[in-house]
This record gives structure tokens, C-alpha cells and sequence, in this order.
């Protein structure tokens, strides 16, 4: 796996690329929680280049999901995937994440507050 | 020669059998042999859920069993609407109500591995003892 991380309009954006699984998870942590230290930004996990997600992939999300909402931060996720949409919604993050179709509608949505998924847009793919 | 209505051809291996070591590396070859046999007997629109459960099933081994052989042991088997699959061990066992009747909280820190589980399988038998443990699971082929 792959980590990109940009820095963009205030927030920190992470893209992981390939397999977020057991064997990846200990270092997209690493990425993701030493940005943490960096409160200037808040975040926003792209992960419209995921390929694959295991329950240890999204227990890793829900971690990074506790810190920042501990400490005031923003986050959101990037989910263009379908698949990865799906395992989502099999243990209800969806209510909980807020998810974007895309890094534009993100950027430009992401103070909505609450659980949000585009419903419309996803409704194409599912 | 009338030919079958059955998408497996007679002369097809319905059978896989694989034998792994016991850690996280063993993880993407295992997802591998499991999509390859699934496309390969026309399970193609399942076999991404089907690859998630083997995934799941197996971590929880890596990460509960501890096999005294160090063996992880995978079986995949089709029919004419079913593809099974099991994983077992000889670990330690561990108590499969805890597991199976308390789905994780949304923000659980663990606990969701047999919660995907069941949500993309058709069936899900788990028999766990001290000998070590059987996990069963079915999926039905898609009807277009």
C-alpha cells in the first residue's frame, strides 16, 4: 500500500492506495496519527484508491474518527468505491462518517455535522 | 451431446484445498487462490464478498487461535448455486456466543470481523472447542 498525504484549503488530505487490511493498517496509523500532532489541519481520508477493506481497515477509520472528534477536529471520507460503500453500510459507519462522493463535494460539504453519505449519487452505484 | 445447463463443466475441479502459515502474510495469497476459484466456477458477482469472509475468518485464527501447528486450513467447494467455505484450526477455541449474538457498536474498537461475516454470507456455522474451531460458510449463487 501506498500513502499519499496533500495538504489542501486547511486540511490535510490522506489517500491510501491499495489494501487498507491487517497487514497495512500499522502503517497508515503511523501516517495518519502523526498528522495528528499538527492541529493547524483537519482531515480528510480519500479512499477512492482502496481497493480492498478488512473490519481491522475500518477499525483503524473509527480510531482516527475518536482522536479528532476528542479534540474538536473535522474529518471526512472520500468514498468512491462501491464496494467499499458497502462494507461501510454492513456495520453502519455510513451513519456515522461523513462520506463524499468525490474530494470536491468534501472540501466544498465538509462542515455539514452528523452522519452524512450522498445518497443520491451512491444510489447510481449500489 | 446435450449440453448441461449446470456453469460447471464436469471435467472442473470443485474442490480447492490450502494449507497456510499461520500469520498476516499469508493473507493476500490466500485472497487470491479464493477469487481465482470463485471466477473460475462463475461466482465472479459474489466472489469480492467471498474473498472479505475468507479474510475475516482467517484473522480471526491469526488473531485468536493460535494453532499449536502453526496451520491455518482452508476448503472451498462448489455446487450448481452454492460455493462453500470452510476455515479451521486446531487452536485454542473460543466462546462463539460472545461472537455471534453481540454485533460491534458502530464505534467499537473491534468486534466486527464475524458482523461482516454474516452480513455478505448466505450461511455462517462457527464450532468452536478446545480442539480448535470450524467456521462454515455459504454463498448462494446470484440469480440475474
Amino acid at each position: 500500500m501506498e500513502i499519499e498525504v496533500e495538504e489542501k484549503e486547511g486540511y490535510h488530505i490522506v489517500s491510501p492506495v491499495g489494501e487498507l487490511d491487517i497487514y497495512t493498517v500499522p502503517l497508515f496509523r503511523k501516517v495518519v496519527l502523526k498528522l495528528e500532532g499538527d492541529r493547524r489541519h483537519d482531515l480528510i481520508l480519500d479512499l477512492s484508491r482502496l481497493t480492498f477493506i478488512d473490519s481491522s481497515g475500518l477499525g483503524s477509520l473509527i480510531e482516527i474518527w475518536q482522536k479528532l472528534q476528542s479534540v474538536d477536529g473535522e474529518i471526512a471520507y472520500v468514498v468512491s468505491n462501491p464496494r467499499i460503500l458497502k462494507v461501510f453500510k454492513l456495520v453502519d459507519l455510513d451513519k456515522v462518517f461523513r462520506v463524499f462522493p468525490n474530494l470536491g463535494r468534501a472540501l466544498q460539504d465538509v462542515g455539514v455535522t452528523g452522519g452524512y453519505v450522498d445518497e443520491e449519487f451512491f444510489s447510481d452505484l449500489t | 451431446m446435450t449440453k448441461s445447463s449446470s456453469p460447471i463443466s464436469p471435467d472442473a475441479i470443485n474442490r480447492l484445498v490450502v494449507d497456510l502459515p499461520c500469520g498476516k502474510k499469508s493473507l493476500a495469497r490466500a485472497r487470491n487462490k479464493v477469487m481465482k476459484f470463485a471466477r473460475d466456477h462463475d461466482f465472479s458477482a459474489e466472489a469480492e464478498d467471498i474473498v472479505l469472509a475468507t479474510q475475516e475468518a482467517l484473522k480471526n485464527i491469526i488473531q485468536h487461535a493460535c494453532p499449536a501447528d502453526n496451520n491455518m486450513h482452508l476448503e472451498c467447494t462448489v455446487d450448481h448455486d452454492h460455493m462453500t467455505i470452510e476455515i479451521s484450526d486446531i487452536g485454542s477455541g473460543f466462546d462463539v456466543g460472545d461472537v455471534l449474538d453481540t454485533p460491534a457498536e458502530p464505534m467499537a474498537s473491534h468486534g466486527r470481523g464475524i458482523q461482516l461475516i454474516k452480513g455478505i454470507m448466505d450461511g455462517v456455522l462457527i464450532t468452536s472447542e478446545q480442539e480448535g474451531t470450524l467456521i462454515h460458510m455459504e454463498k448462494k449463487r446470484y440469480q440475474a
